[in-house]
């Protein structure tokens, strides 16, 4: 007998459509993707079956390569071909060249912005990614069949606000929809706090330890009825296993009597067998390096494991620092730690784990591969977050790394938001003015830990002009702070003592304008005007959708809280606006969708108070 | 609404954390922005400003020294400014013993056991003063209100002491 479908009054019988979101972890070393079939999350392989993509990307004349093709050319062609941009994006020229003295690029573009410069000419840290991200995007729609509705991209935890924010403009520029930046710890307690065969470690404190290519960090979380807390969270965003490499590549040099400077083949050459040696110590005590300097100059010499142990001690030494430091953050004592969690293919190293296992006295918890498990707690989150599972109540709480404050008087930092705090936050603090008549003021944010300006990360500064002149100290300046759950800040400044508003939004100075990434996806289209065009219609038709659909299923639950002259109102801008976004003009969307929203702001916010008030009376009622 | 409303919790200085914690995830789960990464902008940035005075809320009233302060700004007794100055000049000469054991502590032989000296001295006197607090609170009169306020004034110090012992311990360990 046929089942007739039942349905509500009211309600849709449309099964929910299921959406396409992947997880994409962006490594220094190594990238991936991954998504969510049939209830398992799994890494997404390219047509030769790989599911690593090497984070390089090679710039030639006609092309440009990503992935395999592109390491291929990083011994041969290095000035071209970008190994581990991840260290460099979001980072000032300064920065990167007092870092890494043997980068075999050539720089160019001012302090802020550096580029390097290529066959197909001026390249930045930014675009870099965003090719590696449009490789993995492109895969993941080839082998789901479709176009993806949103991406999470993994971050290291220890990332700052630049280097956030500059991931998130190389998504952008690889037209890929950020559903949420994603601590890569937080996405690996995911995965092991929702694997079905961890059952036993889905309750508690959990750390973990995450050593990536060119990244560490650690976070300690609390895991609690599918609630995600982290309690704090630290690292170093300068160390990983390169800096492995960087010390044997010094002790090949010291061994063969080599002198720098040396050719960029060479300082490749000499990466490639330090990397060669730091995986065959992982098993073997000794290993054979060799080495071609000239056409007929070779050099051989071999490397044991301890030396290579003592060569990286003070490296591992300082990623237990970081866990010290965190812990007494999080206000855990080391024995209160469940789990301890390895994430990143340098904890490989059996000198990571065992000094990890001797730190937390805990065997570490590995089963799951190191290398995909931040891929595959990201593909869970996108999975929810893209809205495919309705009654999942996983959530993630999450903190910033750094602390973010004010420059003040004699070069001194002013704390507004301390590291650790959970985000999304917003803080304000009020400031004055130090002269009689005194009408503009500079106003600098910084990131880090330290007492003076010199000592922390410049990310912004800006001038509020327009005080109105009068007696120091007279005026009151309302400098607010704003992280959202991506871990991205928004600063703005207000004169309020006259009612005089002149306020002000920055972007970081090290992120690109908007009219930069405007520019470089123009750049890269063939019929530039017309393709903006048509991309800016597709995205004011995608937000219309979403619009009428959370508008809709919005109705279907809480129409009670409307009168039925709301009801109709709302349910007439919904036509306009379901009519207007078969047209073809963006601007048009734009203002059907802005007046939906009119009508619906105070339906949306009545109906998130009485979501609170339902959690609540849920909470109060299990109390009993 | 003020915080121990929005948490349904009756506004008094004791409170049971965990049920707290528990009420702050209830909530935070029905207006957290990832309950929203799929819907209109509008009820994402709504979202954001919910979740966001829900965290604020929490961090006001799970830790001890902001939430006595915020009880005393709902009971409409505001905290004097940093500047202004205290009266009680005992207190005052013993803020400047404790920041000179401070400023011995790296030369002491044994580090270790000298920040755990110090760190011990700064809790108990912490403890006496809090509990002096918590019962000048509990009593809720305009004279109790004033001496809460007062030995709030008091912990913050030792608060920053606090913090500056913590500091000199990351320098001293992480050469």
């Amino acid at each position: 007998m046929a089942l007739l479908q039942i349905a509500e009054p009211g309600q849709s019988t449309v099964p929910h459509e299921h959406r396409l979101a992947v997880g994409i972890d962006l490594g220094t070393t190594n990238s991936l993707v991954a998504t969510v079939k049939s209830g398992l999350s799994e890494t997404i392989v390219d047509s030769e079956g790989n599911d690593i993509l090497p984070s390089v990307v090679s710039y030639q004349e006609n092309e440009i390569l990503v992935g395999n093709k592109a390491k291929e050319l990083a011994i041969v062609d290095p000035e071209n071909t970008i190994v581990s941009s991840k260290r460099l994006i979001g980072r000032s020229l300064t920065d990167i060249q007092s870092k890494y003295h043997s980068l075999p690029y050539q720089f160019c573009g001012d302090e802020n912005h550096p580029s390097f410069v290529t066959r197909s000419g001026k390249i930045n840290p930014v675009q870099v990614s965003a090719e590696i991200l449009k490789t993995l995007s492109d895969r993941a729609e080839k082998a789901l069949g479709g176009e993806l509705t949103g991406v999470v991209i993994t971050v290291p935890a220890y990332f700052d606000d630049a280097q956030r924010q500059s991931t998130k403009d190389a998504a952008k520029l690889a037209s890929v929809n950020v559903l949420r930046l994603l601590n890569e710890p937080t996405a690996a307690a995911v995965a092991y706090g929702l694997d079905k065969e961890h059952q036993e470690h889905q309750e508690g404190i959990i750390a973990v330890y995450d050593l990536g290519g060119g990244t560490f960090d650690i976070s300690i979380l609390r895991l609690n009825k599918g609630v995600f807390e982290v309690l704090a969270t630290g690292g170093d965003s300068a160390l990983g296993g390169d800096d492995f490499d960087v010390a044997l590549v010094d002790f090949i040099i010291e061994q063969a009597d080599l002198e720098r400077p040396l050719s960029p083949t060479i300082e490749r050459q000499l990466l490639d067998q330090a990397c060669k040696a730091k995986e065959a110590l992982t098993s073997n005590d000794v290993h054979q390096i060799s080495l071609t300097l000239t056409a007929d100059k070779k050099w051989s010499g071999e490397i044991t494991k301890d030396q290579f142990e003592q060569l990286i001690k003070p490296l591992v030494a300082k990623t237990l620092r970081a866990c010290r430091r965190a812990l007494k953050d999080a206000e855990i004592e080391i024995c209160a730690v469940n789990e301890v969690v390895m994430v990143g293919g340098s904890t490989r190293v059996p000198l990571v784990r065992a000094e990890t296992e001797k730190y937390f006295d805990k065997t570490p918890l590995t089963s799951i591969d190191p290398d995909k498990v931040v891929a595959i707690g990201a593909a869970i989150q996108a999975d929810i977050l893209a809205g495919n599972k309705p009654d999942n109540d996983m959530l993630l709480l999450d903190v910033i790394p750094l602390s973010l404050g004010l420059e003040t008087m004699g070069g001194l930092v002013e704390k507004v938001i301390s590291r650790n705090t959970t985000i999304p936050v917003a803080k304000a603090q009020e400031f004055t003015t130090f002269k009689d008549g005194q009408t503009a003021m500079v106003i600098h944010v910084l990131q880090g830990e330290r007492e003076l300006v010199d000592d922390c990360r410049s990310l912004a500064r800006f001038e509020l002009r327009g005080i109105p002149a009068m007696t120091a100290g007279a005026a009151h300046i309302r400098v607010t702070f704003k992280v959202d759950a991506d871990g991205l800040l928004e600063v703005s400044a207000m004169e309020k003592s006259t009612g005089v508003e002149s306020s002000i939004e920055v972007k970081p100075s090290f992120g690109l304008a908007e009219e930069e990434i405007t520019s470089m996806l123009k750049a890269s289209m063939t019929n530039a005007e017309d393709d903006m065009q048509a991309r800016m219609l597709k995205e004011q038709q995608v937000e219309a959708a979403r619009v009428i659909e959370s508008v809709q299923s919005a109705l279907n639950t809480d129409s009670h809280l409307l009168s039925s002259d709301e009801n109709s109102k709302i349910n007439q801008a919904i036509s306009e606006l379901a009519k207007i976004s078969q047209g073809s003009k963006p601007d048009d969307i734009e203002k059907a969708i802005e007046k939906l929203n009119h009508f619906t702001a105070t339906f949306a916010e009545k109906r998130m108070d009485a979501s609170i008030k339902t959690a609540l009376s849920g909470q109060t009622v299990d109390d009993i | 609404m003020n915080y121990f409303e929005m948490f349904g919790l009756e506004e008094t200085f004791s409170v049971d954390l965990k049920q707290l914690a528990e009420r702050f995830q209830a909530i935070q789960k029905s207006v957290h922005p990832d309950r929203f990464a799929h819907a209109s902008s509008q009820e994402q940035l709504l979202a954001v400003k919910k979740s966001t005075a829900v965290n604020d809320a929490y961090q006001t009233l799970k830790n001890p020294i902001k939430r006595a302060e915020y009880i005393l700004s709902l009971r409409g007794v505001e905290i004097p400014s940093e500047q202004v100055t205290f009266s009680d000049n005992m207190f005052l000469m013993r803020q400047m013993e404790l920041r000179e054991m401070l400023a011995e502590i790296k030369f002491a032989d044994d580090v270790d056991a000298a920040v755990f000296e110090v760190n011990q001295v700064l809790e108990i006197e912490f403890e006496q003063l809090f509990k002096a607090m918590q019962v000048s609170l509990h009593e809720n009169s305009d004279n109790s209100n004033k001496s809460a306020c007062e030995s709030l004034r008091k912990l913050k110090f030792y608060q920053k002491l606090h913090l500056e012992l913590d500091r000199l311990e990351d320098l001293l360990f992480d050469d």
